[in-house]
């Protein structure tokens, strides 16, 4: 336990009379100065650094759809269910919103510039897909989208009459 | 808290109604609706000063204007199947008798303007003949009692004062009513229409009551045949006495009595002329152009005074003369024909004044016929039709009905040569072509109301079913077929033997080919086929009363014999209470053949009201959508017939009971009954919906019940429609409601393709026809909630009436006898006849005109609009063009 401490407090104390003693030694480097060279290994790390910058930044870009999606869900209990013009609009941005970055896909990726990123535009078109869905359900919970069979009652034809009656009253 | 919430919902939903029907604005008032009232058959007329005072057949007394014919006022009595007036006197007043049996109303009319001044009521105990004399200040009841005696009562005019007592003259020579008259004061009377008869005469005014009598023979002369005696109209006291269509005047004057040595017609009249008196008659002539000649004769020696032969309107009956007024040379004399119409001839000039066609105060048959094309429009659609043979006629076509329409063009109006009579682009110009009581056929053009044409057919009644007057009127062929012209078939029943009678015709001019086609059978019933035969006409089946089928045209046999299983017709007798279902099963191509297939008998109950469904009407919605979004799909069979019988009951009074039968199989559907109720009933049976209504005794109000069938969640079949095919009877939901007036007649509204809203038509006692959404008499379904978020009017017991849905405005109806209806082929629009007294014809569109710009849609200022835009940006485009080369240059 004591010997513990006595670490610790070494760690944390500059030891100001040693400075006279040792003056020909080197001075010990700053904190968090590091003597190994830099200068031979500088190119390769720099290049490593980059391209894991650019995963790391494509995966950012290929998981935010999937981030929006708490957003999407709160924006859509906001919303409510009435038909009016502000749910059908943010209704309509849901929906339009993935379906054009599903198209602009390509684009998105292409400011990426080397890798190709298959992985990260599927996992990116499969979050989009996931932001439909939850505009189609939104949809349907708003009674928008035609899946019962009312929906397309304008459209059945009349049955065709099979037999054909005439007649009435005896005219006398 | 929930009686509060209802107290604010209900105006708000009734302000919701008043949205759904549709008023008139002023300046709309007769802008696509007109009215033609009439009179009837005119029974006595009286001319005064400048107008003429009728009373008619049906129980109204009315005013003429004697230079045009047009009614000043007109007074509607009761019932004219129950009370018809039996004299009129005009003086400085109008003095009427009119009733039945035993109950006499004696009325008092203002002449100016046609107000009831005074009533009261003369009531016999027995009920007797009677006849009427009215002088200055008193009526005298005269009452011939057969083989007995006369009784002669005074009264005051006025008060209804009994003047004394009634006299009795002794009267054993009264053999026959028939053969006695009245004129002036003479009750006169042969004994027996043969040379042997005795003429008797006695003055039933004066105190003595002597009886003189003298032998027809020597004042008739000797000769062979009926004698008949008749009244001579003119206010002098003589008598007719008529053998072989040869007349013979007879004066009575106390003792003497003169018969005049000359000849007379039978329709002659007598007119005072300046203390002279002349005797009018009509004569037939030989001319075909001029038909109908007109003498006057002097009244002392006979002397022809005047021979005029008359320029006769073609298509009018024979005619009679019902009153005349002369003054100095002048004369007036009015006629009546035996197709009811009315006219006024002017004298000397022998000019007709104008006529009246009061045939159409009796409808009993109406039909709407879409018009022909225009020639240019039929000359386009036959380029299409007749190219196809080589490049050129093909040419040489194009060529030729282009210089017509150049031609049209320079010299205009041609289009419009078969009197305008041309489609529109909505078809709301249409011929309503009817058929009236006398046989006379009218075709009327909606857009105007004008007659366009008119066609006698003589000796021809209508029928007699549910005591309605009916003939039937079948579309054969409409106008679409452009070389072919349109053909419509007309049954109905000869007046002398009862036999059928068929008129085959084209609607649009009203030409028959055929002419009257006199058939050896009777009508029992008839029936237009769907199926149009090579030259585009449809067949029609007729059945006679003794089950023969016959077919017209008969050169269809063939095409009806490729449909003949899926063919049958059904006929129901009122009087022996059944209803029969026939087929034609058995047939072979040679001769059709009728065979029972079902019976339903309804005795003891009494029928009273039959309706099916309307051939033509086409059902859009194949279901109601639920507020859960499933669909209750409506069960449509087109073969339904609705039937309303009333049976006696010994603890309910009356017992009404509705069934639904299925004509086909005559397997019944739903039937209900309602206690205590009684007539008079109206049915609607229209898509998957009935309504009807009656009268409760038990609330003593009209009660109106709509019913609805409905196949349930599950359509059986989606595709065709068998009566055969029933695996589940249908649910039937029903509600009932107050309605708060006296129905006449109901009838629904009818569209094209059916998408448009019902509006059920009512026409109500008070001369009013209203309209009432059909949504209002929806049952409501009890487990789905109703209100504005399910566009459904919560249940309301009472139906609104509100004033704005009288579709004639302020233009009281007489008697309403049919509410007819016709689609136009704009969708949210049909087409409306009321027809009774009066004829109403008017549009409706219950869906408002969804299909059309508003009338007061601004064309003018959309074109402005946009030719300033597309002006504008020309402008600023060139500014900018211009803009941009300077800053180049800067």
């Amino acid at each position: 336990m004591s010997n513990k401490q006595l670490n610790r407090r070494i760690k944390w104390s500059l030891d100001s009379v040693r400075i006279n003693r040792v003056s020909t030694e080197p001075l010990a480097a700053p904190p968090a100065y590091s003597s190994s060279n830099v200068g031979s290994n500088n190119e390769v790390s720099k290049k490593t650094d980059v391209s894991r910058l650019i995963t790391k930044k494509s995966w950012d870009l290929a998981l935010a759809p999937m981030k929006q999606v708490p957003m999407n869900l709160f924006i859509m209990y906001m919303a409510g269910n009435s038909i009016s013009i502000f749910p059908i609009m943010m209704v309509g941005m849901l929906l339009m919103r993935p379906l054009q970055a599903i198209w602009s896909t390509k684009a998105t990726f292409k400011m990426m510039e080397t890798s190709s990123a298959v992985l990260q535009m599927i996992v990116y078109v499969l979050g989009n897909f996931v932001n439909i869905g939850l505009a189609l359900y939104k949809c349907h919970s708003m009674g928008l989208l035609p899946t019962h069979a009312s929906d397309w009652l304008a459209f059945v034809e009349p049955p065709i009459r099979q037999e054909y009656l005439g007649g009435g009253l005896i005219l006398s | 808290m929930a009686s509060f919430r209802s107290i604010c919902i209900i105006p708000l939903f009734i302000t919701l109604i008043l949205n759904l029907t549709w008023a008139l604005y002023e300046d709309q008032v007769g802008k696509f609706d007109w009215k033609r009232s009439f009179v009837g058959k005119v029974k006595y007329a009286n001319f005064e000063s400048k107008r003429l005072i009728v009373a008619t057949e049906e129980n109204v007394l009315a005013s003429l204007n004697l230079k045009d014919g047009h009614i000043l006022w007109r007074q509607l009595l009761e019932d004219p199947k129950e009370q018809q007036i039996n004299a009129l006197h005009v003086d400085k007043e109008i003095i009427t008798v009119s009733g039945a049996a035993n109950n006499w109303f004696v009325r008092n009319w203002d002449i100016n303007s046609g107000t009831l001044l005074s009533e009261w009521t003369l009531y016999t105990e027995r009920l007797v003949p009677s006849k009427f004399i009215i002088t200055k200040n008193t009526l005298v009841h005269v009452v011939p009692l057969t083989g007995s005696h006369l009784e002669v009562t005074t009264y005051n005019l006025q008060t209804g004062e009994n003047y004394g007592k009634t006299i009795r003259i002794a009267a054993p020579w009264i053999t026959d009513i028939s053969n006695c008259i009245l004129t002036t004061n003479y009750y006169v009377c042969i004994s027996s229409n043969d040379n042997l008869g005795q003429l008797y005469y006695v003055d039933v005014i004066s105190e003595s009551n002597i009886v003189h009598t003298r032998p027809v023979q020597s004042l008739i002369g000797d000769g062979s045949g009926p004698i008949e005696i008749i009244e001579i109209e003119g206010d002098i006291s003589a008598l007719l006495l008529v053998r072989s269509k040869v007349a013979i005047l007879v004066l009575l004057d106390g003792e003497n009595i003169d018969a005049k040595p000359f000849n007379l017609m039978p329709n002659a009249i007598c007119v005072l002329n300046e203390d002279r008196t002349l005797i009018f008659q009509l004569e037939a002539t030989d001319d075909p152009k001029k038909l109908i000649r007109v003498k006057s004769k002097d009244f002392v020696n006979g002397d022809d005074e005047l021979s005029i032969d008359l320029d006769y309107p073609l298509g009018l009956g024979a005619p009679i003369i019902l009153a005349g007024q002369c003054r100095g040379s002048s004369c007036d004399l009015l006629l009546t024909t035996t197709d009811n119409a009315l006219l006024l001839l002017k004298l000397p000039e022998g000019k007709i004044l104008w006529t009246r066609e009061e045939a159409l105060s009796n409808i009993v048959a109406t039909e709407f016929f879409e018009l022909p094309v225009s020639e240019l429009d039929a000359s386009i659609e036959n380029e299409f039709k007749t190219s196809s043979s080589s490049i050129l006629n093909m040419l040489i076509h194009r060529l030729s009905t282009q210089v017509k329409q150049l031609t049209n063009l320079v010299i205009g109006g041609q289009l419009l040569s078969n009197n305008g009579l041309v489609r529109d682009k909505f078809g709301l110009h249409k011929i309503i072509v009817v058929a009236t009581k006398v046989g006379k056929l009218f075709a009327i053009d909606t857009l105007t109301g004008s007659i366009a044409w008119s066609y006698r057919l003589p000796n021809v009644k209508s029928f007699n079913s549910l005591n309605t007057k009916k003939m039937l009127l079948f579309v054969q062929r409409t106008a679409r077929y452009a070389p072919l012209p349109a053909q419509c078939l007309l049954l109905a029943e000869d007046s002398n033997t009862g036999r059928g009678v068929l008129f085959q015709f084209d609607p649009i001019t009203g030409f028959s080919s055929n002419g009257i086609e006199r058939l050896n059978y009777k009508i029992a019933q008839a029936l237009l086929l769907p199926y149009e035969d090579e030259d585009n006409s449809k067949p029609v089946i007729v059945l006679s009363t003794s089950n023969e089928v016959f077919l017209y045209p008969s050169t269809s046999r063939t095409l009806v014999y490729q449909h003949i299983n899926n063919v049958f017709i059904y006929v129901v007798d009122s009087v022996r209470g059944l209803l029969r279902g026939f087929s034609f099963h058995h047939s072979t191509e040679r001769s059709l053949k009728v065979s029972p297939t079902w019976e339903v008998r309804i005795n003891p109950s009494k029928l009273v009201a039959l309706s099916a469904k309307h051939p033509n009407e086409r059902v859009h919605s194949q279901g109601r959508v639920l507020p859960d979004r499933s669909v209750y799909y409506k069960y449509v069979n087109p073969n339904l017939i609705a039937i309303a019988t009333l049976s006696e009951d010994s603890v309910h009074k009356h017992v009404l009971s509705i069934y639904l039968v299925d004509g086909v199989t005559g397997l019944i559907l739903y039937s209900t009954s309602h206690k205590r109720a009684k007539g008079p009933v109206h049915l609607i049976h229209s898509e998957n919906w009935l309504v009807y209504s009656y009268f409760s005794e038990r609330f003593r109000r009209t009660e109106i019940v709509g019913a609805e069938l409905y196949e349930g969640h599950l359509q059986s079949n989606s595709t065709v429609f068998s009566s055969h095919a029933v695996s589940l009877l249908p649910h039937v939901q029903t509600q009932s409601y107050i309605l708060p007036a006296n129905p006449l007649n109901m009838a629904v509204t009818l569209t094209e393709r059916g998408i448009t809203n019902k509006f059920l038509l009512i026409s109500l006692s008070n001369g009013g026809v209203i309209e009432i959404p059909w949504l209002l008499l929806q049952p409501r379904f009890n487990d789905v909630p109703c209100g504005p978020e399910e566009s459904c009017i919560p249940y309301m017991p009472e139906v609104p009436l509100p004033n704005e849905a009288v579709i004639n405005y302020n233009q009281t109806l007489g008697r309403i006898s049919g509410i007819e209806v016709a689609p136009a082929r704009l969708e949210s629009t049909s087409h409306v006849l009321v027809h009774g007294l009066d004829i109403f014809y008017t549009r409706v569109a219950p869906s408002k005109t969804f299909d059309v710009l508003k009338e007061d849609f601004d064309h003018l200022m959309i074109v402005l609009v946009l030719s300033g835009l597309i002006l504008a940006s020309y402008v600023t485009k060139h500014l900018a063009s211009k803009k941009a080369l300077k800053q180049v240059w800067k």
